[in-house]
């Protein structure tokens, strides 16, 4: 409890500090006790995770980060539309912040939502170098609520993450049972025969490939706003009252479904964009993603926030409650996602024809995802019993067809997809790209080095975006890991099939065997960041730094346009 | 919208009340309390309601007991909203239904299907909208509601697009107890 009290002690400083949007942060070695064990690592302002940091839309921020590290660090502000050299991307905005010095970061805030930041340096942030970020509109926001609720994820190892890629990179199964590669099921498809192969994998696929490949990591404890399941972060409401949750992945590289037994969730925002409200049962948050939910619980009983990592390796549990110490039930983990066929539906090399074929044009889903989509909350409301009945294996369009991950809702209620999102207040007109650039995401397994068309960072040319252009980037996906790609300074719209309607993001998530389509408005000039969130992904190459070529007269300009884009939002 | 049409859009209530209305009127009026629809030259006032992507202005009004108001409703946003006077548990119940309207591709984003509003869906049903304490606008549309309040209970005006209710586009139907005393029985 004593993390939750200084939360609440922060909060209490913070009215009299948002007008001047300044902070200080001190970016520390500190302890971080999951319950579980407890381990060094690196927070801010003593704590990991850091402070909530609140700003109004409109105002400059101003953010003095002392160092007190041995070595290098770096803050980057995820999701914030800002000039590039304050972006804090060492090598790519600045050199980075050396040990003892303070780098005071200035910028105005032209958005609102829920966001967060992190260190991107080194393996600093798996390490606990992460705190959250709320803007408050200039405007009211499109929807109610009576108190709200930073809600952030990770996935604490007992291992620093310099470590854990060590290991990765000898030996990539370290964290999980012995895994299979492509190399040997095709050798022993060759062999053996195909089904023969395909039945013999499957039924080791429990041990050998499913889990090594859902997740990078085992072995971790789940923590919501620094706490481990057991020690049970709890917000607290009256009945009746509107709360909004703002959820924020901060894992490394772990995925969670989330679900609130006995409350439904509205969606209202995404990666800080408000979303035209969609109610689940449950929902799954990419790391980095943030989604913001209202809910309403009216009955005076204690809530669980259920947080399962996609591989069901680990879980994060809080609570909300009517008073301190009240706790619900914590439900037991499913079964782990089993990979398909589909799932590995273009990896390179993979040479079944007619899988293959059926599986390219549908993955992407774009043309139906409206139609999917409708479909799909169907089953959450009238036509519940028909459709499970019809149809065995769930559906969604950002998922490989026949794909073993796509999530359900463990009350059989509605699970969000990607083609529920929906923009409430499209930022940006909708117009034809320009062009199209295709970013296969590659990755060999054996070695633990993880590409871009095959090409690692360090070997790669810059993509270079003139200013001005409105770019269609295809993710492909080869690998069978699920990737959350996320682009630095600019907006990812995503291609949801919804025109004018498509969501903007800051990562977006492409899962195993899929095609996914996001535009981007090039509107910022300089230099950018555009990786893979995955800690070790990101580190191992799938990295590519982004020019901005050209630009407005002067900054200025771009400034004041910048501002007035926010103000529509 | 005209007297006379609301008139006929209560006598029609009857037919789709049953699939669509969900206990929003009851059976009859001596049973509910939330008041009748009423005519256009007994208003003592004309409340505008505008209506936001996704809240509206005002999001609470005074009313006294036994009182006619007329509402004027535009939607100023860019989806679809609907305006309904009813009690929490009536809007929960109309929510289910306008859910099926949603997955029926009645209702997409800021478009209102008309021609599938008014499909036979079986039984003689249809998916119209056409209770008389509710209205379903289109962007830029505007209509209005008289509406005679009877007793002070729980109501709330909301909207009852999916999503929309939940994350706070409703607005208090507020009793004044001071005027109530004054308000002549209806």
């Amino acid at each position: 409890m004593r993390k939750f009290l200084m939360a609440g002690a922060l909060g209490l400083l913070l009215p009299a500090m948002a007008s001047a949007g300044e902070y200080n942060i001190t970016v520390d070695r500190v302890m971080i006790d999951t319950g579980d064990f407890v381990k060094e690592g690196i927070g801010y302002n003593g704590a990991s995770p850091g402070p909530v940091l609140r700003f109004k839309e409109g105002e400059i921020a101003t953010i003095n980060v002392t160092n007190n590290l041995d070595e290098m660090t770096s803050i980057h502000w995820h999701g914030l539309i800002l000039p590039y050299d304050q972006d804090g991307v060492p090598g790519i905005s600045f050199p980075g912040i050396k040990p003892g010095e303070t780098f005071t970061y200035e910028f105005p805030i032209v958005q609102s939502g829920t966001y967060w930041f992190h260190s991107h340096s080194g393996f600093q942030e798996p390490d606990g170098a992460f705190g959250s970020i709320v803007i408050e509109p200039e405007g009211r926001e499109p929807f109610r609520y009576d108190r709200e609720y930073v809600i952030q994820l990770t996935d604490k190892h007992s291992h620093s993450g310099d470590r854990i890629m060590r290991n990765l990179k000898m030996m990539p199964d370290y964290y999980n049972r012995q895994q299979q590669t492509v190399g040997e099921f095709f050798s022993d498809a060759s062999a053996n025969g195909l089904m023969s192969t395909i039945q013999d994998r499957m039924a080791w696929g429990d041990m050998r490939m499913m889990k090594a490949d859902v997740e990078d990591l085992q072995g971790f404890t789940g923590m919501i706003n620094g706490m481990g399941p057991e020690q049970n972060w709890t917000g607290l409401f009256e009945p009746g009252e509107r709360i909004r949750l703002r959820f924020i992945n901060s894992s490394a590289v772990t995925y969670f479904d989330v679900r609130i037994p006995g409350l439904d969730m509205t969606v209202v925002q995404s990666d800080g964009n408000n979303v035209q409200p969609v109610t689940v049962d449950e929902f799954r948050i990419g790391v980095a993603e943030t989604y913001d939910v209202i809910v309403r619980p009216k009955d005076a009983q204690a809530y669980t926030i259920f947080a399962e990592s996609m591989g069901r390796s680990g879980y994060a549990r809080a609570t909300l409650a009517p008073e301190e110490g009240m706790e619900s039930t914590v439900p037991e983990m499913r079964e782990p996602a089993r990979l398909t066929m589909a799932d590995m539906g273009s990896m390179p090399g993979m040479d079944h024809g007619s899988m293959d074929m059926s599986g390219s044009p549908e993955m992407s889903g774009m043309d139906h995802s409206t139609m999917q989509g409708m479909d799909h909350s169907g089953m959450a409301g009238m036509d519940q019993g028909s459709m499970a009945t019809s149809q065995e294996v769930p559906s969604d369009p950002f998922y490989a067809k026949g794909s073993g991950l796509v999530p359900t809702a463990a009350n059989g209620g509605k699970f969000l997809s990607y083609a529920d999102l929906k923009a409430q207040n499209p930022l940006y007109e909708d117009r034809e790209p320009t062009r199209e650039i295709e970013l296969r995401l590659t990755g060999n397994m054996e070695r633990y080095s993880w590409s871009i068309n095959g090409v690692k960072y360090e070997d790669a040319d810059p993509i270079r975006l003139k200013y001005g252009e409105r770019v269609r980037f295809k993710f492909v996906n080869t690998t069978m890991m699920t990737h959350p790609m996320h682009l630095h300074g600019m907006w990812s719209i995503l291609d949801v099939g919804a025109g004018e309607w498509n969501p903007v993001k800051h990562t977006v998530s492409v899962q195993p065997g899929t095609t996914v389509y996001m535009e981007t408005e090039v509107d910022a000039p300089g230099q950018w960041a555009f990786h893979c969130h995955l800690s070790y992904h990101a580190a191992a190459g799938m990295f590519r730094k982004v020019i901005v070529e050209g630009g407005p007269d002067s900054t200025q300009a771009k400034a004041d346009v910048a501002i007035e884009e926010g103000g529509d939002a | 919208m005209n007297v006379s049409k609301f008139i006929v859009a209560a006598a029609a209530m009857s037919i789709t009340a049953t699939t669509f209305a969900a206990g929003s009127h009851g059976s009859g009026h001596g049973s509910t309390t939330i008041g009748e629809p009423g005519k256009a030259g007994d208003a003592s006032r004309t409340i505008q309601v505008d209506m936001r992507d996704n809240y509206y202005e005002p999001e609470a009004i005074e009313v006294t007991r036994g009182e006619t108001v007329r509402f004027v409703i535009e939607n100023k946003g860019n989806l679809v909203h609907e305006f309904n006077i009813g009690t929490p548990d009536m809007h929960a119940a109309h929510q289910d239904e306008m859910k099926m309207m949603v997955n029926h591709g009645v209702i997409q984003g800021g478009k209102l299907n008309e021609d599938m509003m008014s499909m036979d869906m079986g039984n003689g049903h249809s998916m119209k909208h056409d209770d008389p304490n509710s209205v379903l606008l289109e962007p830029g549309q505007k209509k209005e509601i008289v509406w005679t309040f009877s007793t002070a209970t729980n109501m709330e005006f909301a909207c009852n697009i999916p999503g929309h209710y939940q994350s706070g586009m409703y607005g208090d139907v507020n009793f004044d107890s001071v005027a109530d005393t004054q308000a002549s029985a209806h």
